[in-house]
């Protein structure tokens, strides 16, 4: 296993998809923090920086690196179907269902640089801007809570990429179909009370629970998971995702 | 993540040296399979033998593809076995030593010849310097830092063998191998695939539409048609059985005599108006004899196809997926 790991790795690390997402990862979570430190305490913005609530809203958006991440997952199972690599592979490794957890395992460690470099981009914005209006934050207590819950969606995005790969086997229609569910369905389904029950077992529910920072009355705070339970029911629609797309699709004839 | 070989999950390979290889009997039994309503594969058995190339021959659409796809567990047969020495390829303990096999030819293009083959060492725990041995074996040393994308068909075939290398395998199965090879390419191939069977014993199972390629490279032939096998057998048996059927060209400035005296003498003949003759059934010898014995001036005399051609259109016949109406083409 450890083999097939290191295989992902020689595969991932010899195109360049990696350097694009991972920019693309860093300029996201870098751009959003600079724009609600920007903003900050502003009339309808922000709240000001210096305040505790600031302070979490703007570490937490390293979190939108989720979808570089996702995207990396995607690609990594998707290529050998796109590419046909898919005959080789699994000509070397004919239990396909190894394969499928090599690249698991190979593209949740390779998402934790990758989760480290998008944290590290947005506390840097976070640090130097509002250091420069007045009030650096702390990296301790909820702070460090939620830039770790931060990075470990990202991980975990990348997990369900895999997983949604394996599922649908189309890269292109993978990545559209994550894009907009994530986009478009998803904030649909959050927005109206009757789904809105649904959306907390759904998983941009499940990520909103692990990086949410409301802190506002108890009445209007939206129902959402524990940050802990979100996190693992994350990590359960991907590997659920995975297994059913080894059964299923991936043992399939390869065309 | 560094490059150095994690040495527990490897053992070196000795390219060429084949105290280490024993040689490897391919058995498919019974093998079929459908696709909805199109059987593409019928109860097909038969053995291929090391130490010799066995071309796997059959028109379009045969089944050739589908049949090796089986053998390398990448479909799943409706019925029958295909084993290496007795054991299905998906339950080899380390396939890629045992086994390689070219079947496509498509790379991720972004990602150099070179690097391709270090992520099937690495899959396969073999050292990745054998990538470099490999590149060497085929030819593509130069080329082997450049992008796939950029490689010519040719090259594509040559780094596709030189993934089935990777694990020097005592077998070797080649999916049209030659498809998109220019002549020296295919000399080439025909060379090395003879060498790999006869020097170094290796069992080499070759797929090919057209007999020409594999007159001169097959020892052995097993041939397919519509799914179901046609013919087995050494070359030389085939040849012997089809001595004399082929069709024989004759140019004369007495064309008309020429038909006239071979048909009076039980042959074949079918003439056409520029002063050529076409004689089946028989051989460019016996045409011959025959003209001199009449005194007839020949300006040529060729074998228009040999008879093992004539014995495989024959055996093929109408077989093709899409077979074009009799008499169009041929």
């Amino acid at each position: 296993m450890t083999a097939l790991v290191r295989a992902e790795w020689t595969k991932l690390f010899t195109t360049r998809v990696w350097i694009g997402l991972l920019a693309g990862a860093c300029v996201m979570a870098g751009g959003f923090a600079a724009l609600l430190t920007g903003l900050a305490g502003q009339e309808g913005g922000p709240p000001p920086v210096g305040s505790p609530d600031y302070e979490a809203l703007a570490l937490a958006v390293a979190a939108n690196a989720v979808v570089f991440a996702l995207i990396l997952g995607i690609i990594g199972m998707t290529q050998e179907f796109r590419h046909r690599t898919a005959t080789p592979t699994f000509l070397t490794t004919p239990r396909r269902g190894r394969v499928v957890v090599a690249k698991l395992v190979a593209y949740a460690l390779a998402a934790v640089p990758f989760a480290l470099a998008a944290v590290a981009v947005t506390v840097a914005v976070v640090v130097v801007y509002a250091g420069a209006r007045g009030a650096a934050p702390s990296l301790t207590g909820e702070n460090a809570e939620v830039l770790l819950s931060a990075g470990l969606a990202i991980v975990v995005y990348a997990v369900i990429g895999v997983g949604l790969g394996a599922l649908l086997r189309n890269q292109v229609g993978a990545i559209v179909g994550a894009l907009v569910y994530l986009y478009v369905v998803e904030p649909l389904l959050s927005a109206f009370s009757a789904t809105a029950a649904v959306y907390k077992w759904l998983p941009g529910g499940a990520l909103e629970a692990m990086t949410t920072t409301f802190r506002g009355p108890q009445a209007i705070a939206p129902d959402l998971l524990e940050r802990w339970q979100g996190g693992l029911l994350l990590l359960g629609y991907g590997l659920v995702a995975a297994l059913v797309g080894t059964l299923l699709s991936v043992r399939r004839d390869v065309v | 993540m560094g490059t150095s070989p994690g040495r527990r999950e490897e053992s070196a390979i000795h390219p060429g040296s084949s105290r280490h290889r024993d040689p490897v009997r391919v058995e498919v039994r019974s093998l079929s399979k459908s696709f909805g309503a199109v059987r593409a594969v019928s109860d097909l058995s038969f053995t291929v033998e090391p130490g010799a190339v066995t071309g796997f021959l059959g028109p379009n659409g045969a089944g050739k593809t589908t049949t090796l796809r089986m053998v390398l567990g990448l479909e799943r047969p409706d019925t029958g076995t295909a084993t290496f020495d007795g054991v299905a390829y998906p339950d080899l303990p380390s396939p890629v030593r045992r086994v390689g096999a070219v079947l496509e030819t498509a790379f991720h293009p972004a990602r150099s010849g070179r690097n391709h083959l270090r992520v099937y060492c690495r899959a396969a725990g073999l050292p990745v310097t054998r990538a470099d041995e490999v590149l060497a074996q085929v030819g593509l040393a130069d080329a082997g830092r450049r992008r796939a994308g950029g490689y010519s068909l040719g090259m594509r075939q040559r780094l596709a063998l030189a993934t089935a290398l990777l694990g020097d395998p005592a077998v070797l199965v080649l999916d049209e191998p030659a498809n998109g090879l220019d002549p020296e390419g295919i000399h080439w191939l025909r060379g090395f695939l003879r060498h790999l069977a006869h020097d170094e014993g290796r069992t080499v199972l070759v797929s090919s539409h057209l007999l020409a390629e594999m007159e001169q490279t097959a020892d052995r032939v097993v041939i397919v048609g519509a799914g179901r096998l046609v013919r087995e057998g050494s070359l030389a048996e085939l040849r012997s059985g089809a001595q004399g059927s082929g069709a024989v060209l004759v140019r004369s400035p007495e064309a008309g005599r020429l038909a006239e005296v071979l048909g009076a003498a039980g042959f074949a003949v079918a003439p056409s108006e520029d002063g050529r003759v076409t004689v089946t059934g028989t051989t460019p010898d016996a045409v011959g004899a025959q003209a001199f014995r009449a005194g007839v001036e020949l300006h040529e005399l060729r074998a228009e196809t040999s008879g093992l051609e004539e014995l495989y259109f024959r055996l093929t016949a109408g077989q093709e997926q899409y077979a074009a109406p009799q008499g169009a083409t041929r």
